[in-house]
């Protein structure tokens, strides 16, 4: 047993590969924000989809490979190389954002400034390794299609089970797990063929190429659906991916998971201010594992028809434009129909997420984004009985920041407590006021209205049944 | 019929005297689950303007003497329904979706009998009508402790209204058929089946949407048939065209078939209140 794990080990180490959806990436040595991310564009309307693979690879070209199980033989003509920057410039625009407020000061003269303060939540994503491909077996191994695009070499290919896949793979250079041939066996039965891609040297080298483009195939198929079971084959932590979708009518939503909205529009401490990638982070870890670790979370919707309205509140990057819609699969901008996109962020894990991923397109046209807000004090002096009584509403809120951070982050910083009393000096003694409405007006505030009308609810559903309760009239039949 | 008017001895023995009791408090369960714990974005308002709708519109029938006055209780378990169901963009489309519910129980009948269930009626228009309507299969998840309490709750009220057999028979036929594809054909392992049938969505049809007694067949051995005919019918739907709101649209094409199936067919009536019948005396 122990003569087979070494060799195994050993292996392993060399590649040091984690398979992930849609190919192979390498984990990088220093730290990213999110390890093992991938993202993906997603464009559907009626039986079309567009599927752009972010391919933010470094290292050596000769590992990469890639293998997506598609629902059709692709044509040449459906399969295009992207531009990279498209994905960094959805990233930046569907990020969670930061936005700064500015108190003002009752005891002076202000206007309220309003102010947008844009951080990016996300770095750089993770990397894949390729490998040289060799001369071709045929192990009931069909090449459907083979095509030479950009720096690519990409093979349609059909297998009648899932070994002879496997070992063609293998065989050609690509290094797949031995457990692979399980995961391939359910696309194989379900009619899927294999889109796989190496990078062509030759081109690579005459092209000048700094880094691999993304590729985007587009199909006619009633499946909507990501294949993330093949990604985890052979990994055993949990991996990331963005999806960003795009459709005529509303939101994408996952059919086989929850979707959840991450939490928005919360007030969090200044000193946040510089960590707010490290605090993102947090949040979603904790907001993950508080779910189950099975859901499907929601950063972002919003209508972005070019020439249409407020895209965002506040913008963080400008807003996709036309060109970059259609570089991103978007075909419809000339016949003046919306356009909407959702972006997911998925933290998935082969024991929580067994099924791949099926979305469907719904026409819910909320907007929504993921926000953290931080309110700057005012400044100067407070020495009128309105700023001192901002003061104290300002200390209370900086307790209910610091007590927000606690909440979504689940960390707690050895700021909080100067934060909290750091306007303390300018207060001046006062004797304490027992106001009770407003006591009950904070009550009602911090539980919500949602506490509130569920009560009601609950006594309507009381009321309703005592009402026809009481005196009966039965029915007698004869 | 004559009426009598009868005085219960204790709150239980009201509680017990007709099982939408039970349904209410299970799905009024399901609601505070979704919305407090599940996350929903199910917006309060949305819940009473589905009220408004149905319990204005059965208020009118009832006050006109057109309907008895324990029918709200079936207005207020479609509004229920439509809560937990129905998605749409504006408020007013949940007043239209509950107006729409009951409505159709007296505009659409056959030989006494409503032709469709109303929240299912609602759901299905509203989707292909308005386009701005929608329902969210994967809102509930799966999982272990999800599908214990939807049947614990189910099973209850199921029992009581005579409808388990259905319940059982969708759920039997559903998970027959997931288990031939998915394991046997596809080869996927167990937990890939585990998670595709316990799904909370395919547990509340089977338990609460399917069941409703009054449109589904009396005849016993009908209505097992209808069932399975209907669990084939979604699983093919589900698998093979991949429209996942299925079983809402395969149950509004065949509930109006029920008063048909019901004249050709005997089988035992169902009555929502318990029906007390009386014996001529024998010294008359």
């Amino acid at each position: 047993m122990i003569k087979k794990i070494i060799p195994m080990l050993l292996s392993l180490l060399a590649s040091a590969q984690a398979f992930s959806f849609c190919g192979f990436y390498v984990a990088k040595a220093d730290a990213t924000l999110f390890n093992n991310k991938s993202e993906v564009i997603l464009v559907r309307d009626g039986l079309k989809t567009v599927i752009t693979m972010s391919n933010d690879f470094k290292g050596d070209v000769r590992d990469f490979a890639m293998v997506v199980p598609v629902p059709v033989v692709l044509k040449e003509s459906d399969i295009r190389i992207a531009n990279r920057s498209v994905f960094e410039s959805l990233d930046a625009y569907s990020a969670p954002r930061l936005v700064e407020y500015y108190d003002e000061n009752p005891c002076m003269e202000y206007k309220m400034k309003e102010e947008a303060d844009y951080s990016m939540a996300f770095t750089t994503a993770p990397t894949s390794t390729m490998k040289s491909m060799n001369a071709d077996f045929n192990m009931g191994v069909t090449i459907e299609a083979q095509y030479q695009i950009g720096e690519y070499d990409i093979l349609l290919l059909s297998a009648k089970e899932s070994t002879g896949l496997r070992d063609w793979l293998i065989m050609n250079g690509y290094k797949i797990p031995t457990t692979a041939d399980e995961v391939l066996n359910p696309y194989i039965k379900s009619n899927m063929k294999f889109f796989v891609v190496k990078v062509n040297l030759g081109k690579l080298k005459a092209g000048n190429f700094d880094y691999l483009n993304p590729i985007q195939i587009s199909f006619e198929h009633e499946k909507f659906m990501l294949p993330i079971r093949l990604g985890m084959a052979n990994s055993t932590g949990s991996q990331d991916m963005i999806v960003y979708a795009f459709t005529r009518s509303g939101r994408v939503e996952c059919t086989n998971y929850r979707t959840v909205k991450m939490p928005t529009d919360r007030k969090i401490p200044l000193f946040i201010k510089n960590e707010f990638g490290q605090f993102y982070k947090n949040v979603f870890e904790r907001t993950w594992k508080n779910e189950g670790r099975n859901a499907v979370f929601l950063e972002y919707a919003w209508n972005v028809t070019p020439n249409w309205g407020m895209k965002c509140d506040p913008c963080v990057g400008p807003p996709p434009m036309h060109n970059e819609l259609s570089q991103a699969g978007v075909w419809w901008l000339n016949e003046g129909s919306n356009v909407f996109f959702t972006r997911m962020h998925v933290r998935y894990e082969k024991s929580k997420f067994p099924s791949d991923l099926t979305f469907q397109v719904t026409p819910n046209n909320e907007n929504y984004q993921a926000r953290y807000v931080l309110t700057n004090p005012a400044w100067g002096e407070f020495d009128c009985e309105a700023g001192q009584n901002y003061l104290v509403e300002l200390s209370e809120r900086r307790k209910v920041e610091v007590d927000e951070l606690f909440a979504l982050s689940g960390k707690n910083s050895e700021k909080s407590y100067n934060y909290i009393r750091e306007f303390d000096k300018h207060k001046k003694a006062q004797p304490k006021k027992n106001d009770i409405p407003a006591l009950l007006w904070k009550w009602i505030k911090t539980h919500g209205p949602k506490g509130g009308a569920m009560l009601l609810l609950l006594a309507l559903t009381i009321f309703i049944l005592k009402r026809t309760a009481p005196a009966q009239k039965m029915a007698i039949a004869h | 019929m004559e009426q009598l008017t009868i005085r219960f001895k204790s709150f239980g023995q009201w509680l017990e005297s007709d099982a939408r009791h039970f349904q209410i408090i299970a799905q009024v369960i399901f609601l505070f689950y979704g919305i407090l714990y599940l996350g929903w974005e199910t917006y309060v308002i949305n819940v009473f303007f589905a009220f408004a709708g149905a319990l204005s519109i059965q208020g009118l029938f009832v006050a006109l003497k057109l309907a008895p006055a324990h029918s709200l209780k079936s207005a207020f378990i479609s509004s229920l329904g439509l809560s937990l169901l129905l998605k749409a963009n504006a408020p007013i489309l949940f007043f239209i979706a509950g107006a729409m519910a009951v409505g159709q129980k007296f505009a659409f009948r056959y030989n006494g009998k409503h032709l469709w269930n109303p929240a299912n009626f609602s759901i299905v228009l509203l989707i292909l009508i308005s386009g701005n309507a929608w329902i969210s299969p994967g809102q509930w998840g799966s999982g272990a402790i999800l599908v214990l309490i939807i049947s614990t709750a189910g099973m209850n009220v199921l029992s009581r209204v005579k409808r388990l057999d259905m319940a059982l028979a969708f759920l039997l036929t559903y998970a027959l058929a997931e288990y031939s594809r998915t394991i046997l054909y596809l080869g996927w392992d167990h937990e890939v089946l585990f998670h595709k049938l316990s799904n909370g969505s395919v547990w509340l049809f089977a338990l609460f949407m399917i069941t409703d007694p009054m449109t589904s067949p009396n005849n016993r051995k009908l209505r097992i048939l209808w069932t399975i005919l209907i669990a084939l019918a979604s699983f093919y739907v589900i698998n093979f065209h991949f429209l996942y709101a299925a079983p809402q649209f395969i149950l509004f094409a065949l509930t109006p078939f029920v008063p048909l199936i019901d004249k050709a067919f005997n089988g035992e009536k169902f009555f929502w209140q318990k029906q007390i019948h009386l014996i001529p005396s024998q010294h008359d």
